[in-house]
């Protein structure tokens, strides 16, 4: 641990003091090696991405993951017995959503430097696995899931969020902070109430005898509102 | 007083029922007559999903890779991003044949699993994420071939429909696909040798420019 924190003091020294400029001044003095190919220090790297960039990854793996899981819900929507085309609907925007968040999310990480990982993802989002989960719901069902997911969604901005504003000059990255609460915070915050009237809509909807029109007229309605 | 007994019981029940909400439906007794995709065929058509979906997480990571500030080629990332929406497309129009069919009214949740992680995140240069490319239409071609070998099956079951929609619209795209890749791969690789660096960034520039 000791060694893991004097590196990283020692990486966030060497990205402040190495600059563009110097290499460059190397690599194309007369005296330089004509087959110049290390590579320059010239990233677009500042700020706090570096210590952002993990969180950003795994962030990002867990738009996808959440884009699958959306996709099968909608599909258990679609089959003939369920036949509810308004929910498939609404979890097929859930898909799409988190797909292309996802991928301009790449886009953002590398404008700022950074790189994508593939691999990382969070503990407990990970450990989901290990249990059977079933994404085969009836509508409440599903609607709550989806709001459950998408809170968790937005914690987990928020806390990339206060990475990037601790008031420590390694720390705080205003450019960060105001992505995440432009593109993905107060999105979210939309998406979450809209959600959550979703479930009040159908909680007292289904609060009689026979749901099965209450289900067809909400269905129609989800048919014909978009998401987002 | 049985009977007293029984009513007391069931309009308990019935109260019981009123308290909680009524949120799955009935039980449907729909005639199954229709239904008559054969397991195996099905089975072939759920791993085709999962390959276009793993082809799309491959071209996601190219598209990665390529928008990095120390690689800087757009025009190969917007291609290789676009590339993956496709293949996610194609996972979902697969799965919507089987819908139609009457499939996937159960097992829906093992349908997509989390082994779509991409295996090669970084690349020498765009020709041979292009060849990359090109090698990944061949294999999807190849496991598409498969699928329909199976489906149709003339000696127990013949998909007709389904082979018939796999042959016009599945390979129809990949062997256009797969002809415009080769194409570009040509260009490239031909101005590559001599420009090196510069055939590359002006080939990058044509690309998003839709001129190559
Ligand atoms: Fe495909």
């Amino acid at each position: 641990m000791k060694v893991f924190v004097i590196l990283s003091l020692f990486c966030v020294a060497a990205i402040a003091d190495d600059y563009c400029y110097q290499d460059v001044v190397g690599a194309c003095s007369k005296t330089a090696n004509k087959h110049y190919s290390a590579v320059l220090n010239c990233s677009a790297k500042y700020g706090a991405i570096e210590k952002v960039q993990p969180a950003l990854q795994q962030y990002i793996n867990h738009h996808f993951v959440r884009s699958f899981e959306y996709l099968l819900m909608s599909t258990h929507f679609a089959n003939y017995q369920k036949n509810r085309a308004g929910f498939e609907k609404l979890f097929r925007e859930l898909s799409d959503n988190k797909w292309h968040e996802g991928i301009e999310m790449i886009k953002y990480l590398d404008s700022r430097g950074g790189e994508m990982d593939f691999n990382r993802i969070a503990e407990d989002v990970a450990k989901e696995e290990e249990k059977e989960r079933s994404f085969e719901l009836y509508e409440l069902a599903a609607v709550a899931r989806a709001l459950d997911t998408e809170k968790k969604m937005a914690l987990e901005a928020n806390s990339i969020h206060s990475e990037a504003t601790r008031k420590n000059i390694n720390f705080h990255d205003p450019e960060i902070s105001d992505y995440i609460e432009k593109e993905v915070v107060h999105k979210e915050k939309d998406l979450i109430r809209k959600l959550a009237g979703y479930a009040t809509d159908l909680t007292n909807l289904l609060n009689k005898q026979d749901s099965s029109l209450s289900l067809f007229l909400f269905d129609e309605y989800l048919q014909n509102n978009k998401l987002f | 007083m049985k009977s007293f007994l029984l009513t007391v019981f069931f309009v308990g029940v019935i109260s019981l029922g009123s308290a909680q909400l009524q949120c799955a439906n009935q039980e449907l007794n729909i005639p199954k007559d229709w239904i008559d995709m054969k397991e195996v065929c099905i089975n072939k058509m759920r791993d085709q999903v999962t390959e276009e979906l793993r082809a799309s997480m491959q071209y996601m990571a190219m598209g990665a890779y390529f928008s990095k500030d120390t690689v800087n080629l757009k025009g190969f990332s917007d291609m290789f991003f676009k590339s993956a929406s496709e293949e996610r497309e194609h996972a979902i129009k697969l799965i919507s044949y089987l819908l139609m069919r009457g499939e996937l009214t159960s097992k829906v949740s093992d349908l997509i699993k989390r082994n779509l992680i991409p295996k090669t995140t970084t690349w020498v240069n765009g020709v041979s994420a292009l060849k990359d490319a090109l090698k990944l239409e061949a294999s999807v071609t190849k496991k598409i071939r498969e699928v329909i070998k199976v489906c149709e099956d003339g000696s127990s079951f013949n998909h007709y429909h389904l082979v018939d929609y796999l042959t016009g619209d599945f390979l129809e795209e990949q062997y256009h696909g797969q002809r415009d890749i080769a194409g570009k791969i040509s260009t490239l690789e031909k101005m590559h040798k001599d420009h090196g660096a510069l055939g590359e960034w002006l080939f990058d520039k044509k690309l998003i420019s839709g001129e190559v």
